[in-house]
């Protein structure tokens, strides 16, 4: 993703390691299919076709609220090709479903609450037929004011029956009397960023003789998508499989399960396989988005800038339906300071429905909105008392043992100090003057309007944190079984591959713990235990360690008949490149002779410690895990124009343990660049709830040009004792992060307070 | 790597109870489905063969205005960037293509007596070349800064023409070149209409009629196009500039595009500057002058808003405001790289 890479700096030193194993944990193994991925060759949903297919298209709300007076499908139903259309009075089980909480109809009957939401579904035997089918249903609606501010939202009408306000937390830690010598205020808004997989939606249903269906699908979430697909269709949930696809990029809840649940309904109703590919446009209105955030925020600090006590208030807009708003605003009032020690912390939080496109998970949601305010009041605490901003942020930093406002006591390894110290330390990049003409790269671009004398470079920083795992008592579980026979050993597990790399990380398990090169992971489906959703970096934790019992219960199957035969345990015999060894080398055979023919197989579990809610005044051990960042950005801005180009990120971040240098490198990357765009250019508008632009060329997703050169300064190995291997996920605390830090550098190089992300043009302008 | 195939990578079925198997290519529906319950128009089927679409190939300009005039429904494609984006999306389905690329004639250029005769069909690649910005640099600046590679190697300067999307980066040079386009008709008919009448509308292209030629005087003196965008990578404008000076004449020429449907000429601006530039004296011209050009620029690209009712001073918006400051920074420096 980013121009350059920085898998050859000197943190990465585990991969150029000559005594780094080829296999097994800290390699940096393969993913087994790179190679299909970059010849084309690989199937992704869009790909699928069935003998006799159907094509379905989905008729959306042109409006973001309405009441609907009447819909007429017959026109649609007597058109030529058309084999079904269904409303809402074709779905024979629950009518309403939902991620977090089911308050979502599969189509709207009543009211339509925002732009883009399903009505009805048609399936025809060309996809043109099926789109013009589509059109043809009239909908009459009586069009109502929507509801598009989450600070009208309180005052409003209820826009549905279960009300407007979804959650509201009053965290209450501390003394509310508590007050500093300083007090610095400020008003945040961040923008709506949309996942904007690569990868367009698609899927293909197909009945099954025994009257269910199976759907297949890119499902991050296999065994919820199939529990809410019975549901609506009123089948039990054996009867439904979902067969998960190549997933084309995941950095959320990636599907829409207002394509997905009519493609079933249509598959039952027609007897005929039924397929389905979003168009880029369906596929921005249809998924999930990340919350737009106002946050008000209060800091008094002492004159040493030690932070006092933090009053916030967080409006998180939820959209239409409530989807996982739940967790992100746990997530974001829990997170309110940071990870910082705030012995006085008043958050109060509310998630509101609006007429707006619905939001819900995308990685670090909550938690990224709240570290882009806390870090834009820890630079105006510097700024206040004549600070460095690092120094500042050094003086509160957090470590192990400290509590968070929660009251939680933070158990797992909090490096934060040694991460910000490592990236402040870090050689700063050369300035533009410094180096060949030819070689610059001026905000705008190669062929922008870019002039050296009116850009300025500012240097900001960032410190985030995330949890780990769903919070608040999920129980989040995974099953796995290793099988092994003859010299090759299969791993299924339901966890499903999104680019997060748990398949490689599978395979370097099982070689890790059996000694066997070569392991194959098999697909994923519903009639395989349920491994949970691919998110919050669960995959490499509760998947990771089902996958590793597994295979230590296989390797003592393996290993048991011999160690009794020799009259020793099972943990003085090894096992490396296929060969079985004693301590003592009296014993010395083949992982194939051992198994003398015989297919061994174990299921295991991993179940975390559990948690709980957090209760009324916001307290409670909610999260399992949390994993820290430090970011330091580089930023020049040509200030007439306002043009910002991030030029380097240093990224110092707790991993716990390394696994796959080479993936975690990927990882960081690409969260840093997500980051990036968050700051400077996503953001999907609404005006009055209507969903403008689309599409790739409205909505600016960073390209390899706006990537800035990201160095991977230091990566923290302190292993995370409750945690398989020690390892803390990776992927979402660089996006947490490095908004606030180009926000920070952006601040430094202009003086502007920068209170909105993504940061427009008119607020990196210096007016003299 | 283990030798064998990993089970994920590629499996030739996707499940074992059922008949999909994934495939790379978009097919539709070959006979109707097996079972099941029916509605509608059972047995009729509407996926028409997509041979009926006819696409011709001419290899000359009046072969292809002859297409185009016989068959009225035809629409010309000439790299496809703009069309192919509504043909794919569903919005557009014309029901006969005439490709452009094979009309050599269109490809290239030549010069005619102190012009230059682009054709129509020059791709933006070929136009941010080397060769090509000795004789024409905001133009081929301009193909440079006009998108993505893939973009820049399939679209045209006809097609940025025809489009006439406010946004399109060749159009302020070609207006602030003051190009004439050179229009083929039937019959081998050739009329000739200013850049700018076609993009503000004064007059249309006629059935059957097609951009064949840009003519574009070599002006031999520095010219400038600069381009504001929201990212470093390539992005549509917000605004840019292009300018060029014409010794010949003492002028100073300069179009601002993507602030209004189509390029803006601020005139008085250009004569004024013009008129303070000492031109026999290695066009020198005080510092003050630049700032004060940038603001004129600005001001007549986007007037103060008229006052309200009462006669008060109105306030333009904050975002408009920022685009006058980018228009006035970005003539400001087109000129001082123009005159430096």
């Amino acid at each position: 993703m980013s121009n350059e890479t920085a898998t050859a700096e000197p943190a990465a030193t585990a991969q150029t390691d000559p005594d780094t194993p080829p296999l097994g944990l800290g390699a940096s193994l393969l993913p087994a299919d790179a190679r299909a991925k970059t010849e084309g060759t690989f199937p992704y949903a869009a790909d699928l076709w069935a003998e006799g297919l159907l094509w379905a298209a989905v008729l959306r709300s042109p409006h973001p609220h309405a009441r609907i007076v009447s819909i007429d499908t017959s026109h649609a139903r007597e058109m030529p090709g058309v084999r079904a259309v269904v409303t809402h009075e074709d779905v024979p089980g629950t009518p309403l479903h939902g991620r977090g909480r089911a308050d979502r109809p599969l189509f709207a009957s009543e009211v339509v609450r925002h732009h883009g939401e399903p009505l009805a579904a048609v399936a025809a035997d060309h996809p043109d037929t099926a789109r013009m089918a589509a059109a043809a249903v009239i909908v009459e609606y009586e069009v109502l004011d929507p509801v598009t501010d989450p600070e009208q939202a309180f005052e409003a009408e209820p826009l549905h029956p279960d009300g407007n306000l979804i959650r509201h937390i009053p965290l209450r830690h501390g003394d509310p009397d508590a007050a500093g010598e300083i007090v610095v205020d400020g008003l945040y808004r961040i923008g709506r960023q949309d996942p904007a997989p690569i990868g367009a939606e698609a899927g293909l249903a197909v009945p099954r003789p025994d009257g269910g269906v199976e759907l297949y699908l890119a499902s991050t979430d296999p065994h919820g998508d199939r529990d809410a697909a019975a549901a609506c269709y009123g089948l039990e949930p054996e009867r439904v499989k979902i067969v998960v696809t190549g997933v084309p990029g995941a950095t959320a809840d990636r599907e829409d399960q207002g394509f997905q649940l009519p493609l079933g309904l249509l598959a039952l109703k027609t007897g005929c396989p039924v397929k389905l590919t979003a168009t880029r446009e369906e596929s921005f209105l249809g998924h999930a988005h990340r919350h737009p955030t106002l946050l008000r925020y209060r800091h008094h600090a002492d004159g040493e800038g030690r932070v006092v006590k933090v009053e916030a208030q967080i409006l998180l807009d939820a959209g239409a339906y409530a989807d996982t708003s739940s967790d992100a605003l746990a997530a974001a009032v829990a997170f309110a300071c940071g990870p910082y020690v705030v012995p006085n912390a008043f958050i109060e939080g509310w998630a509101v429905r609006t007429n707006n496109p619905p939001s819900g998970h995308v990685r670090g949601e909550g938690a990224m909105q709240v570290c882009a305010a806390y870090e834009a009041q820890m630079d105006k605490i510097a700024k206040k008392l004549g600070l460095d901003p690092a120094e500042v942020r050094l003086r509160n930093v957090l470590a192990t043992g400290d509590v968070l406002p929660t009251g939680q006591t933070v158990t797992c390894p909090a490096p934060v100090a040694e991460l910000l110290e490592a990236v402040r330390e870090f050689p700063l990049p050369p300035l533009p003057k410094d180096t060949p003409e030819d070689e610059w790269l001026l905000p705008g671009g190669p062929e922008g309007a870019g002039e050296p004398g009116a850009v300025r470079r500012g240097v900001g920083y960032g410190v985030g944190m995330v949890h780990m795992l769903g919070a608040e008592g999920a129980d989040e579980v995974s099953t796995a079984t290793v099988r092994v026979q003859g010299g090759s050993a299969t791993v299924l597990c339901a966890a499903v591959e999104t680019g997060q790399g748990f398949t490689t990380l599978a395979r370097q398990i099982v070689q890790e713990t059996l000694g066997i090169d070569d392991v194959r992971v098999a697909p994923v489906d519903t009639d395989q235990p349920t491994a949970g959703a691919g998110c919050r970096g669960r995959h490499t934790w509760v998947s990771g360690g089902a996958v590793e019992r597994a295979a230590k219960m296989v390797r003592t199957q393996l290993l048991q008949p011999l160690a009794h035969k020799f009259g020793m345990s099972t943990e003085l015999l090894q096992i490396t490149d296929g060969k079985i060894t004693s301590y003592d080398g009296v014993l010395s055979t083949t992982v194939t002779e051992a198994m003398d023919g015989k297919e061994l197989w174990a299921t295991a579990q991993c179940r975390p410690h559990p948690t709980e809610p957090l209760d009324a005044s916001g307290q409670g051990d909610a999260f399992v895990g949390m994993a820290f960042c430090a970011i330091r950005a580089v930023v020049d801005v040509d200030i007439e124009i306002g043009s910002v180009r991030v030029v380097e990120l240093a990224v110092a971040q707790d991993v716990g343990r390394v696994l796959n240098p080479a993936q975690l490198a990927a990882r960081i990357e690409a969260g840093v660049t997500q980051g990036v765009g968050i700051a400077l250019t996503e953001n999907l508008r609404t005006p009055r709830g209507l969903v403008r632009h689309p599409d790739l060329t409205g909505y600016a997703l960073p390209t390899a040009l706006d990537a800035p050169d990201i160095r991977i300064v230091k990566l923290v190995e302190e292993r995370d004792v409750v945690a398989p291997f020690g390892a803390k996920a990776v992927s979402a605390v660089p996006v947490v992060a490095s908004p606030a830090a180009v926000a920070s550098a952006v601040r430094a190089a202009t003086g502007r307070p920068v209170n909105r992300l993504p940061i427009r043009p008119q607020a990196a302008v210096v007016t003299g | 790597m283990p030798p064998s195939g990993p089970l994920r990578s590629g499996p030739a079925k996707m499940c074992q109870s059922c008949h999909v198997g994934p495939v790379s290519t978009y097919r539709t529906a070959t006979r109707a489905g097996p079972v099941g319950q029916r509605e509608g128009a059972v047995g009729l089927t509407t996926h028409a063969p997509q041979a009926a679409q006819a696409v011709t190939l001419p290899t000359t300009l009046d072969e292809a205005v002859a297409v185009l005039t016989a068959t009225p429904a035809a629409v010309p494609v000439a790299g496809g960037t703009d069309l192919m984006t509504s043909v794919n999306s569903g919005q557009l389905r014309p029901a006969a293509l005439v490709g452009l690329g094979r009309i050599s004639e269109i490809r290239g250029w030549q010069y005619q007596d102190g012009h230059a005769l682009l054709g129509a069909g020059l791709t933006h690649a070929r136009m941010g070349r080397p060769d090509f910005a000795a004789l024409i640099p905001a133009l081929a600046a301009a193909a440079r800064a006009a998108g993505p590679p893939q973009i820049r190697n399939a679209g045209t300067l006809g097609g940025n023409i025809a489009s006439a999307a406010p946004t399109g980066d060749a159009l302020p040079v070609l207006a602030a070149l003051e190009a004439t386009l050179i229009i083929a008709g039937p019959s081998g008919a050739r009329r000739e209409m200013p850049v700018s009448y076609l993009l503000a509308g004064m007059e249309m292209l006629r059935a059957g009629e097609l951009i064949g030629h840009v003519r574009v005087p070599l002006l031999h003196a520095p010219q400038v196009f600069l381009k504001a965008t929201g990212r470093t990578g390539p992005g549509r404008a917000l605004a840019s500039v292009a300018l060029v000076l014409d010794p010949a004449r003492r002028g100073v020429r300069c179009a601002v595009g993507a602030i209004a449907p189509m390029p803006l000429r601020p005139l008085e601006a250009e004569e004024w500057v013009a008129r303070l530039i000492d031109w026999d004296n290695g066009r020198a011209i005080v510092p003050e002058a630049l700032s004060a050009f940038g603001e004129y620029v600005a001001a007549a690209c986007i007037p103060d808003a008229a006052p309200a009712e009462d006669g008060s001073a109105q306030q333009l918006p904050p975002a408009v405001l920022h685009l006058r400051r980018t228009v006035a920074a970005l003539a400001r420096r087109a000129l001082g790289r123009a005159l430096s």
